[in-house]
């Protein structure tokens, strides 16, 4: 092989590297896009704070990325749930540990503490005021009958109905067996329908 | 999925995920951008080098200096503790009495005048 033919050979693999690594980026950023808002949803059901469950979002993301980005793109989705439950998880350890600090200290109550920004936005759908409160009260009832769920049946109910895993993707994702999860979910179902009867029927 | 939903013992799933994703829907313009930088910001990290041994350059280096320091410093000591056992088994070996070992000192100096004796005599 000549100077001149491996200079080419070595062009020709750095640009098939680089055109690879621009249809991974591409596939990733398609990914991401069609999972983050559910995501967000799914994480701000779990710990009823919006701004927290951004950043566990986007933590989610940056180590899909940086750890799993390789995988097989069927395993992307199993995967960031992972990590994002395993985020929701740590994150209600961390409350925990700080209710437990916070309970010696003294309380100062905020003016606007009763303030609540999202609810005082206008409907970007353009809804009529009484239908938009019928659904934000009926969202609002199954979002609390949801968060109230024992962690692992809130994690297999919101992977299985919200975020439409198959049971093999929601066992990856919460790290247990297919039969751990029917089980979980089965329990969730019944406990919902308990709770939220009346508006389900 | 769809056979799940049409069972009618699930039909709180069906339900649960149109509000679901009714919410999703109406998520609002802020969060929606951000959701967006999020996203940028976790496909940069793609192009951030992966593991290469020039980044645990320093960590190695810091590693493989401490290592020298503390040989520079438990070398001379683990030399000595080497020796003083061995002393030690010839002390239990001798036929000498454990006394006479405690008062080495004393027939050091008694050697010493008897040679300084010696050299009057002499």
């Amino acid at each position: 092989m000549t100077a001149g033919t491996a200079d080419f050979a070595v062009s020709c693999d750095e640009s098939q590297t680089g055109a690879r690594t621009l249809q991974q980026a591409q596939k990733l950023d398609q990914f991401l896009a069609s999972v983050e808002r559910r995501a967000l949803r799914i994480a701000e059901i779990a710990i009823r704070d919006r701004d927290e469950a951004l950043d566990l979002v986007q933590n989610a993301m940056i180590k899909l990325v940086r750890n799993y980005r390789s995988r097989d793109t069927d395993e992307w989705a199993p995967l960031f749930y992972r990590i994002l439950q395993n985020g929701v998880r740590d994150w209600h350890r961390r409350q925990a540990v700080r209710r437990r600090v916070m309970a010696w200290m003294p309380r100062a109550k905020s003016d606007d503490s009763d303030y609540d920004a999202i609810a005082a936005a206008p409907d970007l759908a353009g809804r009529a005021p009484d239908e938009e409160l019928q659904n934000s009260e009926a969202m609002r009832d199954m979002e609390t009958a949801v968060h109230n769920l024992p962690t692992r049946q809130r994690e297999a109910f919101m992977l299985r109905t919200f975020e439409g895993l198959d049971v093999a993707g929601t066992a990856v994702a919460m790290g247990c067996s297919e039969g751990s999860v029917k089980t979980h979910y089965s329990r969730a179902i019944h406990s919902l329908r308990e709770k939220l009867g009346e508006h389900y029927q | 999925m769809n056979d799940r939903h049409d069972n009618p013992d699930d039909r709180i799933a069906t339900i649960a995920k149109q509000s679901f994703d009714e919410s999703v829907d109406s998520l609002d313009a802020a969060t929606l951008s951000r959701l967006n930088r999020s996203r940028q910001a976790a496909l940069a990290e793609m192009r951030k080098p992966s593991w290469s041994w020039q980044q645990w350059m320093p960590a190695s280096g810091l590693a493989a200096a401490v290592l020298l320091a503390v040989f520079a410093f438990r070398g001379p000591a683990e030399i000595d503790f080497v020796g003083e056992p061995a002393t030690d088994l010839e002390i239990l070996l001798s036929e000498e009495s454990i006394e006479m070992f405690e008062d080495l000192e004393f027939y050091s100096w008694l050697a010493t005048q008897e040679l300084e004796g010696n050299g009057d005599l002499g």
